[in-house]
C-alpha cells in the first residue's frame, strides 16, 4: 500500500504545558467561587468605602459607585460565571448529546429533519435566541438566563454529535460489535461515546466560554442576573459611565472573564490529549 | 550515452526517521524497472523524490539526475519544466488524480496545450482536441468523444486509471513512473490496464519505473526489479534471476508467498 | 446442511439489484470462497449471512431454522454461532478500546459465563499473540497483528462459522501469507465463509469456491475442479486475468 505519513509527532510537553495553565486558570476560578460562599472580603451589598475609590490596600480593585467593595462584586461574579457556564453547557449537553445520537441512528427521513431543524436552530444567533427566551419567561432570572443559554448549546452539540457519531457508526468495529450481540445502547455507550467524546468535550469547553460570554452580556443589556447577584456582565455595564474616570471598573471584570475563557479553552486542549490512548508515540 | 535516470546515494528522512537510506539505481532509456517493496519499504517515497514532488518538511540528500538535470535540491520553477518533459506519473487511486470537477477532455487538454506551445510555439485549439482524442483512443477507451465530455465520477475505474495513463502520456515523458496503477482496481481490469501499459512503453520507447508489492504483476511488465525494504534496497537484477535465485532471505519469503499463492491456482492459465 | 441460501434477492431499491437468485449450501466444516470483484454483490452477500440485512426474497436457513434479522432469541443464538473479520484491520477495532475489552466484548454481549480473562488468553493464544497484549491499545500494533486480535475476537465465544471478509487484502504478502496460514488451521475445526476477489488466496484456503459476477453465481463447486476446468466464461476470463509468477 502506498500511503505517505506525513505526520510528525507533536511535542507532548506543550500538551501538558496547556493543561497545567488551563487547570490553573480554571481551579483559581473555582476555588475562588466556592471561597465566595462562606467568606467575602467585604459585604457584597453594603458600602464599605467612599465612591469610586481608586485602587488601594483596603480595597484591592477600588469601590463601585455605591461605595462598594469592587473585589467582592468580581469574585461574586466568579461564582455566577461558573454556575453560567456550568449550567448552560450540562443542559446544552444532555439534550444536544442525546438528540445528536438519536438523529445519527434515526431512519434517513427523520434525521434529514432533525438535521434541518437544527441548521435553522443555530442560524439563529445565540445571544438573540437566549433574549428571546428570558423575554418570555417572566421575569429576568440567573436560572432563565441559564436555561436560554443551554437551548441555544443543545442545538450546536446536537449538530456535532451527530455528524461526528455517523462518523464512527460507519467504522467496521460497529459491525463486529453488533455481530457480537451489542445491543444499541451498547454499542452507543462503549464505543460512539468514547470516540466522539474528546472532540466533544474541547467543543463543551469552547460553549462554556461562549456561555460566560454571553450572560455577560445579557446581563450587560439588563437580561441577566438581577441586581444582588454579582456578574461581570453587569460590572461592565454599570462601569460603562464611569469609563475614563475609573477605568479599573471595566479592566478588572473583563480580565476575569478573559481569563476563565481561555482557561477553559487551554483545559479543555489539554484533556483531549492525555485521555487519548493513539496520541503520543505511534508505531 | 548515460543514464534518463540516475539515483545516487539517495537518502528521505522525515521527522527524525530515515525513510529512505542510501538507494541507488540507473534506467537507461526505453527500460523498464521495478521498484518491489512492501508498506513502508520506502517505494512510494523513492518515485516522489525522483519527480521532486516530496514536501519541504521531508529532507533529500544525494543524487538524482534525470535526462541530465539535477533534481535533488534543484527550484520548483527548474523542476515543474523538468516534469512532465522528462517524467510523468501514474497513480494507485485515479479517483484522486483527476480533478473531479474538470471534465475529462478539458484535464487531459492541459498537458497537450503545454507540449504543443512549447513545441510548436503555439497550440491551437483543433490540433489539442485531436490530440486529445487520439490519447483517448490510444488507452483504448471506447467513445473517446463521449469520455472527453464526461466527468471522472461518471467513468468505471479501470475507465479513470485509463485517462489518468492519457494524462502522462500526453506529456509524452521520456520515463513513465507508475506507483501501484493497478492496486485499486479488480483482476479482469488490472491485466487489461497491464497490458495496456506494456504495449505502450513498448509502442513509444518510453522507459519504466514501476512500483508494486504485487510481485507476478512486476513480473509481467519489467525487465529488471530491485528489492526494498525499511528504505534500503536488498538486492537488484533481472526478473527472472532475482525471483529464481534471490539472494536475500526476505526476498526468498515473499517469492515463496507468491508461489505459494500461484501454485494454489495450479497450473492453468 | 449449515448455511443454506435459496433464491436469495436483494436489492436496495428496485432500480437497483444487487443479488439475483443466489443459491448454494455451506456445509458444517466446509470452507468455502465467495468469489468476486467489486460490484458482484459479495459484500451484500456477507451482510445477509451477518444478518444485517434481510434478503428482498428468497431464505437463508442456518440449519433448520430461517435466518430472522428481527427475530430477537434467533438472532441471539445466531450471533454466538457467526462471527465476522472484516478487511481493514485499522477500522475494525476501536481505537479507544484495550484489546482484552476488544476481544472480550462477544463474551459480554452474548453474556458467556466463565472467567474471561481466561478466554481472552486462550484466544490470543490460538492466533499468536503474547498474553500481555491485553492490556494495550490497537495502535501498537502492527497490520498483522491487529488482524490476528480481529480474529481472535471472532473466536472467542467458539462460533460454529467464521465470515471473513477479504480478511488478508489489506495485508502485505509477507503478512498475508501468515494470516492466510492461520485462517487454514482455524478451518480445520471451523466453518469458514472467506469473501475475497483473491483468487489465489482462496484456491489456498478453501476446497470449494462460489463465483459471483453482478450478483449471480456463475458457478460453484469444489475449488480443485473449478480450477482444472472452469466452465463459465467469467470464470475462465477471471483465471486468464491472474498475473503468473515467471517460470
Amino acid at each position: 500500500m502506498t500511503s505517505l505519513d506525513l505526520s510528525t509527532d507533536r511535542p507532548a510537553r506543550r500538551h501538558s504545558l496547556s493543561l497545567s495553565i488551563g487547570l490553573a486558570l480554571v481551579g483559581l476560578n473555582v476555588v475562588v467561587a466556592i471561597l465566595t460562599l462562606f467568606w467575602t472580603p467585604y459585604d457584597p451589598l453594603n458600602a464599605s468605602g467612599g465612591r469610586l475609590e481608586a485602587p488601594s490596600l483596603l480595597h484591592w480593585v477600588g469601590t463601585d459607585r455605591l461605595g462598594r467593595d469592587y473585589l467582592t462584586q468580581i469574585v461574586i461574579g466568579a461564582r455566577t460565571a461558573l454556575i453560567v457556564g456550568t449550567g448552560a453547557v450540562a443542559i446544552g449537553a444532555s439534550i444536544g448529546v442525546t438528540l445528536g445520537i438519536l438523529a445519527a441512528f434515526a431512519t434517513r427521513l427523520l434525521d434529514d429533519v432533525m438535521a434541518a431543524t437544527l441548521d435553522i436552530l443555530i442560524a439563529f444567533p445565540t445571544l438573540l435566541l437566549a433574549m428571546l427566551v428570558v423575554a418570555a419567561s417572566d421575569s429576568a432570572s440567573l436560572w432563565s438566563a441559564i436555561l436560554a443559554l443551554g437551548l441555544a448549546i443543545s442545538a450546536i452539540v446536537a449538530r456535532l454529535t451527530r455528524i461526528l457519531a455517523k462518523r464512527v457508526l460507519r467504522q467496521d468495529y460497529i459491525i463486529a460489535s453488533r455481530t457480537s450481540g451489542t445491543s444499541w445502547l451498547g454499542v452507543v455507550v462503549r464505543h460512539v461515546l468514547p470516540n466522539i467524546w474528546p472532540t466533544l468535550s474541547v467543543n463543551f469547553a469552547l460553549q462554556f466560554g461562549l456561555a460566560v460570554i454571553a450572560e455577560a452580556s445579557l446581563s450587560y443589556l439588563g437580561l441577566g442576573a438581577p441586581p444582588p447577584n454579582a456578574s461581570w456582565g453587569r460590572l461592565l455595564q454599570e462601569a460603562q459611565g464611569t469609563v475614563y474616570t475609573a477605568p479599573v471598573g471595566a479592566i478588572a471584570p473583563g480580565i476575569a472573564l478573559v481569563a476563565l475563557v481561555i482557561g477553559m479553552n487551554l483545559l479543555a486542549d489539554g484533556l483531549r490529549d492525555v485521555g487519548d490512548p493513539t496520541r503520543g508515540r505511534t508505531r | 550515452m548515460s543514464a534518463l535516470l540516475s539515483v545516487q546515494g539517495l537518502t528521505v528522512r522525515a521527522g527524525g526517521k530515515t525513510l529512505v537510506s542510501n538507494l541507488s539505481f540507473s534506467i537507461g532509456s526505453g527500460e523498464r524497472m521495478g521498484l518491489i517493496g512492501e508498506s513502508g519499504s520506502g517505494k512510494s517515497m523513492t518515485a516522489m523524490a525522483v519527480t521532486g514532488l516530496l514536501p519541504a518538511n521531508i529532507s533529500v540528500t544525494g543524487s538524482i539526475v534525470l535526462d541530465g538535470e539535477e533534481v535533488v535540491g534543484a527550484q520548483d520553477k527548474h523542476l515543474n519544466r523538468l516534469r512532465g518533459v522528462a517524467t510523468a506519473v501514474v497513480f494507485q487511486e485515479p479517483l484522486t488524480a483527476l480533478d473531479p470537477l474538470m471534465k475529462i477532455g478539458k484535464q487531459i487538454a492541459e498537458p497537450v496545450r503545454r507540449r504543443l506551445a512549447r513545441e510548436m510555439g503555439q497550440a491551437p485549439r483543433v490540433a489539442v482536441d485531436r490530440e486529445v482524442l487520439d490519447l483517448l483512443d490510444k488507452v483504448a477507451l471506447p467513445q473517446p468523444q463521449r469520455i472527453a465530455n464526461a466527468y471522472p465520477h461518471e467513468v468505471s475505474g479501470g475507465q479513470r486509471q485509463r485517462v489518468a495513463i492519457a494524462m502522462a502520456l500526453a506529456c509524452r515523458p521520456k520515463l513513465l513512473i507508475a506507483d501501484e496503477p493497478t492496486t485499486a482496481l479488480d483482476v479482469t481490469t488490472q491485466a487489461e490496464i497491464l497490458k495496456l501499459l506494456d504495449g505502450l512503453v513498448r509502442e513509444t520507447g518510453m522507459a519504466l519505473l514501476f512500483i508494486s508489492h504485487d510481485l507476478p504483476v512486476v513480473a509481467e511488465v519489467v525487465q529488471r526489479v530491485m528489492v526494498l525494504r525499511d528504505g534500503i534496497a536488498l538486492e537488484e537484477g533481472a526478473v527472472v534471476d532475482v525471483f529464481a535465485n534471490p539472494s536475500h532471505d526476505y526476498t526468498q519469503t515473499l517469492v515463496d508467498a507468491a508461489r505459494m499463492f500461484d501454485e494454489a491456482l495450479g497450473r492453468t492459465g | 446442511m449449515m448455511l443454506n441460501l435459496q433464491n436469495v434477492n436483494f436489492g436496495y431499491s428496485r432500480h437497483r439489484k444487487v443479488l439475483t437468485d443466489v443459491s448454494f449450501n455451506i456445509r458444517a466444516g466446509a470452507s468455502v470462497g465467495l468469489v468476486g470483484e467489486s460490484g458482484s454483490g459479495k459484500t451484500t452477500l456477507l451482510r445477509l449471512l451477518l444478518g444485517l440485512e434481510r434478503p428482498s426474497s428468497g431464505t437463508i436457513r442456518f440449519g433448520d431454522e430461517v435466518l430472522d434479522p428481527a427475530d430477537g432469541a434467533f438472532m441471539r443464538r445466531y450471533r454466538r454461532s457467526v462471527q465476522p473479520v472484516f478487511q481493514d484491520p485499522y477500522s475494525s477495532l476501536d481505537p479507544r478500546q484495550k484489546v482484552l475489552d476488544i476481544i472480550a466484548e462477544p463474551l459480554q454481549s452474548l453474556r458467556i459465563v466463565g472467567p474471561r480473562k481466561d478466554a481472552v488468553a486462550q484466544a490470543l493464544e490460538a492466533v499468536g499473540l503474547p498474553l500481555d497484549a491485553m492490556q494495550r491499545y490497537p495502535h501498537e500494533f502492527s497490520g498483522g497483528q491487529r488482524q490476528r486480535i480481529a480474529i481472535a475476537r471472532a473466536i472467542v465465544a467458539r462460533p460454529e462459522i467464521i465470515l471473513a471478509d477479504e480478511a488478508v487484502s489489506a495485508l502485505d504478502l509477507s503478512t498475508r501469507i501468515r494470516i492466510v496460514e492461520l485462517f487454514k488451521t482455524l478451518s480445520a475445526t471451523l466453518t469458514l465463509v472467506f469473501v475475497s476477489h483473491d483468487l489465489g488466496v482462496v484456491a489456498s484456503l478453501c476446497e470449494e469456491m462460489v463465483i459471483l459476477e453482478n450478483g449471480q453465481v456463475v458457478e460453484s463447486g469444489q475449488t480443485r475442479d473449478i480450477l482444472a476446468a472452469p466452465q463459465h466464461p467469467y470464470t475462465q476470463r477471471l483465471l486468464a486475468s491472474i498475473p503468473r509468477m515467471p517460470a
